[in-house]
């Protein structure tokens, strides 16, 4: 009987639809291989489709020591995931059932292969294997009065509590906090290696997982594009497809490209306060933005940069006069700014938004040509607005034809190019992104901020631009603002801020980008 | 969704065009033959106890129920909307005042109240789809305003605001188009429910005044002879049953349309 799980030639079915064609791979006890691509790709579904944890068919052959899971029934397959196999998923808010305990949860987790019931000593060493603090008290606890990342650590340790051979985490990082996503991969990471324990990780982000995984395979549209040792990949793609992934992934160990060329002072803003009313009838009050003061000058990017809830939102859309804002002050080229419910359009138009979720920022009942043209309805005379919302797509990559589309037949690529034509309509001097780039595939990313890069150099935009991926406002801002708890706790220009970091937070940020 | 709708629109086209080619009307009483069986001397459903035409009472009945369950369920639909709009839109104290009444109206006893009106202004058909679609804005209300406030926390509304379009712009051109699917589904079960309180009203001698008929009263009558005659009961009960489950079934099947179409 042969160790370790070696995938031949898998397919998988979704309907009369191919997922995923042909890939093989193979881990060997102990080993660590991912599986990265854009979405799409069929990273998990090659990963949970054996294991008949997908909607999809699988062809082929997946020996696991041995034995082989395609065709399987599925109560033969329940007992192998059982004994031998650990799973971490996405989301960790969603993961527990809100009902039980972590205790139980753990209990449930080690009996499913049948094993003796463990006791409280058992499960607090779990705990303590995955770094959650306080583990006699957690055990008590419900899920909803754990974080994020304290629920992803109780999620490892029930995958981790029957003892499995090989651990399936499908993007097991990527519903965290930025700061939380190095730590609770590395602890995947130890874990396996005290363990023996095999590890097939499913991810998107190439920068998190290069350091960690033994081995690398890059799928493309269901194929393997690339495979190798994850370093080698990472450093020398052999394809073209394996170096725009890379290159479109941010790393802070990346050399600075040379940004354009900035102006005189356009925008201050200081001591902005912004508060949140409690809900119902008797109020208090959440203090979301405290006494933040920043300024931008034209044709510059500064990035806000924070985990989430650290205000940097709040604070943009105070700015933009989007959002509320308490106390503070907001002057455009040396004259104060009116309070939100007084700007005028001529005030409105300075600064735009782009937002995170491309196809929630786009009435779904609009045409393509009305949302575009939406700052401008009433300056275009009719027969000229065709004609300018088409010059509006090109100017942003799109095609001219595509005036006349929904947005459901966008792509998020595509609906997030239309929200930056829309911007541009305006004819802004300064654009906020509301973590523009964060909702969207790397490649597709990588290309929208490229266009950013090339509208800041052809209209001499100013960007506000607010990222949780510190590499990334490494690689397109002038100059750093890091926000913690309302407060914007260090602003400095972007190399001074990786040579010299000020403040706590930001060696934080640093470290876990790392 | 389709079928149901086909026989809701038969009923409907039945109850407009046919009674007008009828040789009796629904009040004309033929002495020549009170309370004779089906199809005797031209009566297809033969005629009640004051000799009047079945057939024609049916489908004047149905005429009557149908239109005051629309009138009322429109009267529902626009003071829900605007009420339900206003209080998401505008939020804060606003709404949570809006709503409180919104609840308050809920706790009245609503017969108790349909009652009082009949007694203080006296049996009208205007008074009962007012008294009905005063009723059923309350549910309207609440449907339309989780709506707005989802709605309101969408990007493109912010948008909206930094291209610089006035809020009550925003409201007409953003919000109430994305609301008018739901408002509309939602609409639709109203109807089949404005027809059970009407019919119910009827029932209880408090909804239309005779001559004038409707399914309600029709079944009550029915119910008395039901031992000796009984399709004067099972008639308007079928077509009663018949409507209520049609438009039901359409209308949940428009809503989840609707909800899969958001996805």
């Amino acid at each position: 009987m042969s160790e370790g799980y070696v995938v031949r030639d898998l397919g998988v079915r979704i309907g009369d639809r191919a997922i995923v064609d042909d890939i093989s791979f193979s881990l060997a006890p102990g080993e660590i291989v991912a599986l990265a691509g854009a979405s799409g790709a069929g990273k998990s579904m090659s990963a949970m489709t054996p294991f008949g944890l997908s909607a999809g068919v699988a062809s082929g052959s997946a020996m696991l020591d041995g034995i082989e899971l395609v065709g399987m029934p599925e109560r033969d397959l329940s007992r192998i995931r059982a004994e031998k196999v650990g799973f971490v998923f996405q989301q960790p808010l969603t993961a527990l059932t809100p009902h039980r305990t972590v205790g139980q949860h753990l209990q449930e987790a080690a009996m499913q292969a049948g094993g003796v019931k463990p006791d409280k000593a058992a499960m607090v060493a779990m705990l303590e294997s995955v770094g959650l603090s306080r583990p006699e008290e957690r055990l008590v606890q419900y899920p909803h009065r754990l974080s994020g990342g304290e629920r992803q650590r109780v999620l490892i340790a029930a995958a981790l509590a029957h003892g499995p051979r090989y651990l399936v985490a499908d993007e097991p990082v990527s519903a965290l906090d930025a700061a939380l996503r190095g730590e609770i991969m590395a602890l995947l990471v130890r874990l396996c290696r005290e363990r023996g324990m095999a590890m097939l990780l499913v991810s998107h982000d190439l920068a998190g997982i290069e350091h960690h995984a033994d081995r690398l395979l890059l799928l493309e549209a269901g194929k393997v594009a690339e495979a190798g040792p994850a370093q080698q990949i990472a450093t020398a793609p052999a394809t073209d497809y394996g170096g725009r992934l890379m290159a479109a992934t941010p790393r802070l160990s990346e050399p600075l490209h040379q940004l354009p060329d900035t102006g005189e002072t356009l925008l201050e803003a200081e001591t902005i306060h912004v508060h949140f009313p409690k809900p119902g009838w008797r109020r208090g009050r959440i203090d979301a933005v405290v006494d933040a003061s920043l300024s931008v000058a034209e044709g510059e990017t500064l990035a806000l940069v924070g985990g989430s809830g650290s205000g940097k939102s709040t604070l943009g859309r105070a700015i933009a006069g989007l959002g509320p804002m308490a106390a503070g002050s907001v002057r455009w080229q040396g004259t104060a700014m009116p309070p939100r419910n007084r700007r005028s359009s001529e005030h409105r138009r300075l600064i735009q938004p782009v937002f995170q979720d491309p196809l929630a920022s786009l009435d779904p009942r609009w045409s393509v040509a009305d949302i575009i043209l939406e700052p401008v309805k009433w300056l275009v005379p009719h027969e000229y607005r065709a004609e300018r919302a088409a010059d509006l797509l090109e100017e942003v990559g799109l095609p001219r034809d595509f005036a006349g589309r929904k947005p459901s037949s966008l792509s998020g690529g595509q609906a997030q190019r239309v929200a930056i034509a829309r911007a541009l309509a305006a004819n802004p001097a300064m654009l906020l992104l509301d973590e523009a780039t964060s909702a969207l595939d790397p490649l597709v990313a990588d290309g929208v901020v490229a266009l950013f890069d090339r509208l800041q150099r052809a209209r001499g935009l100013s960007l506000l631009f607010i990222t949780h991926d510190l590499a990334l406002a490494r690689r397109t801002a002038h100059r750093i603002a890091v926000m913690e708890a309302g407060r914007i706790v260090e602003c400095a220009p972007r190399e001074e801020l990786f040579a010299n970091p000020q403040a706590e937070a930001t060696r934080r940020l640093i470290a876990a980008s790392g | 969704m389709r079928p149901a709708l086909v026989i809701v629109a038969l009923i409907v086209l039945a109850a407009l065009l046919v009674p007008p080619l009828l040789p009796f009307d629904h009040v004309a009483i033929d002495w020549d033959s009170v309370r004779v069986g089906m199809f005797t001397d031209g009566h297809l459903l033969g005629t009640d106890d004051l000799g009047r035409d079945r057939l024609a009472r049916l489908l004047v009945g149905t005429r009557v129920t149908l239109s005051v369950a629309l009138a009322a369920a429109l009267v529902a639909l626009v003071i829900g909307v605007a009420w339900g709009a206003i209080a998401g839109w505008v939020g804060g104290r606003t709404d949570e005042l809006m709503m409180r009444i919104v609840d308050g109206l809920y706790a009245l006893p609503f017969m108790f109240v349909v009652i009082l009106l009949m007694v203080v202004f006296g049996r009208s058909i205007l008074l009962v789809f007012l008294g009905i679609g005063f009723v059923e804005w309350l549910t309207m209300a609440r449907v339309v305003r989780g709506q707005v406030i989802a709605l309101k926390q969408r990007p493109f509304i912010l948008a909206a605001e930094a291209a610089g379009s006035p809020a009550r712009a925003t409201l007409l051109r953003h919000i109430l188009p994305n609301v008018a699917g739901v408002a509309v589904a939602y609409l639709m079960l109203t109807v089949p429910h404005v027809v059970m309180i009407e019919s119910f009203l009827s029932f209880l001698g408090l909804g239309v005044q005779e001559p004038l008929t409707s399914l309600g009263i029709l079944v009550n009558e029915g119910a008395e002879e039901m031992d000796m005659n009984p399709s004067a009961l099972l008639l308007p009960g079928g077509v009663l049953v018949l409507v209520i489950a049609c438009l039901t079934i359409a209308g949940e099947r428009f809503r989840d349309r609707l909800a899969d179409a958001a996805r």
